[in-house]
């Protein structure tokens, strides 16, 4: 209170406020009503309110963003090589970068995979089993995440599409030679009793086109010019449809992820391991799409999100 | 005006919600987190630069806070909303910076005057220059006040919600309110003044002009 007549600001932001007792309240408001300089006042706060919320607020600037993402995903990483207990799905892309096979191995494993005539990881019409191909140099570091991988494997069908026996994950074996140590057969009838009947293909009414290569990719063919390796696979029919609820629910997370429309899902493998490529137009007209690939029972990211072009 | 904090910035409610990604994040989902923070960095930003006033402080600030709540997240007990949860770890980290500079508390005079000396050049619009008078001018109130004044007045939370990331008594945040108000009204006054020819901000202004 600035002498005995005049109210200062402060005792007028109380006032607004309503943190004045009613004595007080009383007193001010009948010196406001015959008083224009502290009416003046009161106008000035009530433009400091104003004038603070007109002041726009800007979005976040990309730079920021991407540094904060880059903090968030070094946090990641130590956490998981420091073990602080997250059980987390290993993003394979960052245990994976910079080791040799990513690069060397390639070139052979992208060649000799066209020509192999039964999917990987298959329990052949025989009943024997056919391993996965893999690469013959393998780091303990992904052997740690297999038990995982095939418990997950276990728990959701996936059914092939010309073979009537199914599923199989392998597990250990340093290469081609070595044992497979598990298989999963599932039901064949569905199967079968699916491909009969492929009108009741739920992949028609889909607004993304559903292939089944079961490719093996690598990240040096993700880098082509993926049409070449979609377009020809074959569509997707007959399978079974918790497969078809299985993409479907891994396309929603992606998109919902990329905020991208999805428009050509593969079902193959990535670097050995089964995956979905999952395709979305960033820009249609430039012909480039960003290129998720998922695992197909937990839908996460088995590398990190690239662009590609069609 | 009243839109609390856990209103989503978008215009959409998202299916997920935060706390469901929070959860996901303690599982181990190591795509949650970074869900949540697309949602929500755009306030987060907001908050950091208007309450230390400087991108590069804010850029710190919002790192750390999204970094310690990543790590902290397993201690959210759920007893208020996740983005008030995150609002307070954001406005927390900007006292703290605030702290660490020792900025201390001025007085009146000095305020106008240093709003005087950062008052922008003259051939920026309005809006920036507006914006920026605005910035300079909150940079000198105490942290805790500037606070208050950023959720409250600036980024239009409900005083219950301001109380709630702040941690203490609606009374409280109300009367750090009136006290920032009171500090800023003299430097924003001037702001007005200045700016009377172009832009009226209230109706004793129009009264003024009008005659």
């Amino acid at each position: 209170m600035t002498g005995d007549t005049h109210y200062d600001l402060e005792i007028l932001a109380e006032l607004a406020e309503d943190l004045l007792d009613a004595g007080t309240a009383q007193r001010v408001r009948e010196h406001l009503a015959v008083c224009d300089p502290c009416g003046e006042l009161l106008a000035d706060l009530a433009a400091v309110r104003e004038v603070l919320a007109a002041t726009p607020t800007p979005a976040m600037p990309m730079g920021v963003a991407l540094r904060v993402d880059k903090a968030l995903a070094a946090e990641a990483e130590s956490r998981r090589s420091g073990g602080l207990g997250l059980v987390e799905t290993p993003d394979w892309d960052e245990l994976m970068r910079d080791a040799p096979w990513e690069r060397q191995a390639e070139p052979s494993r992208a060649e000799a995979q066209p020509e192999q005539p039964v999917r990987l990881g298959v329990v052949a019409e025989d009943g024997s089993v056919v391993p996965a191909r893999r690469s013959s140099r393998r780091s303990a570091q992904r052997r740690r995440w297999a038990m995982p991988a095939i418990a997950a494997a276990a728990a959701v069908a996936v059914v092939g599409t010309a073979v009537t026996a199914t599923s199989l994950l392998v597990a250990g074996g340093d290469d081609q030679s070595g044992a497979p140590t598990v298989a999963l057969p599932v039901e064949s009838s569905a199967a079968s009793s699916a491909q009969e009947e492929p009108s009741r293909s739920p992949a028609r009414a889909l607004a993304y086109n559903v292939t089944n290569s079961d490719h093996n990719y690598s990240n040096h063919e993700l880098r082509m010019p993926l049409e070449d390796l979609l377009g020809p696979a074959p569509a997707m029919q007959g399978t079974d449809p918790s497969g078809v609820d299985q993409v479907a629910k891994c396309v929603s997370a992606v998109s919902k992820r990329s905020g991208l429309e999805v428009f050509a899902v593969d079902q193959g493998q990535y670097n050995g391991q089964e995956a979905l490529v999952v395709a979305s137009w960033k820009q249609r007209a430039a012909q480039t799409v960003r290129v998720d690939v998922v695992d197909p029972f937990n839908c996460k990211n088995l590398r990190k999100p690239a662009l590609g072009r069609w | 005006m009243n839109s609390p904090p856990e209103t989503p910035s978008s215009a959409e409610r998202p299916a997920v919600t935060d706390a469901e990604l929070l959860t996901a994040h303690i599982n181990g989902d190591p795509h949650a987190f970074s869900d949540i923070v697309k949602r929500h960095r755009d306030r987060m930003w907001a908050v950091a630069l208007r309450t230390l006033g400087d991108p590069d402080e804010a850029a710190d600030a919002v790192q750390d806070a999204f970094v310690s709540a990543y790590r902290k997240a397993a201690t959210f007990r759920g007893e208020a909303a996740v983005t008030t949860w995150l609002h307070r770890i954001v406005v927390n980290a900007c006292l703290d910076r605030m702290r660490r500079k020792s900025v201390r508390p001025v007085a009146d005079d000095e305020l106008i005057e240093a709003a005087e000396r950062e008052t922008p050049m003259p051939d920026q619009t309005l809006e920036r220059e507006v914006s920026m008078e605005v910035s300079a001018a909150l940079k000198l109130l105490p942290g805790d006040q500037r606070a208050a004044l950023v959720l409250v007045d600036m980024m239009g939370y409900s005083v219950e919600d301001a109380a709630q990331v702040l941690q203490v008594p609606s009374g409280t945040v109300k009367s750090r309110c009136a006290r920032g108000r009171a500090k800023l009204a003299p430097i924003l006054s001037h702001l007005r003044n200045r700016s009377e020819a172009n832009r009226v901000s209230s109706a004793k202004g129009a009264e003024l002009r009008d005659g």
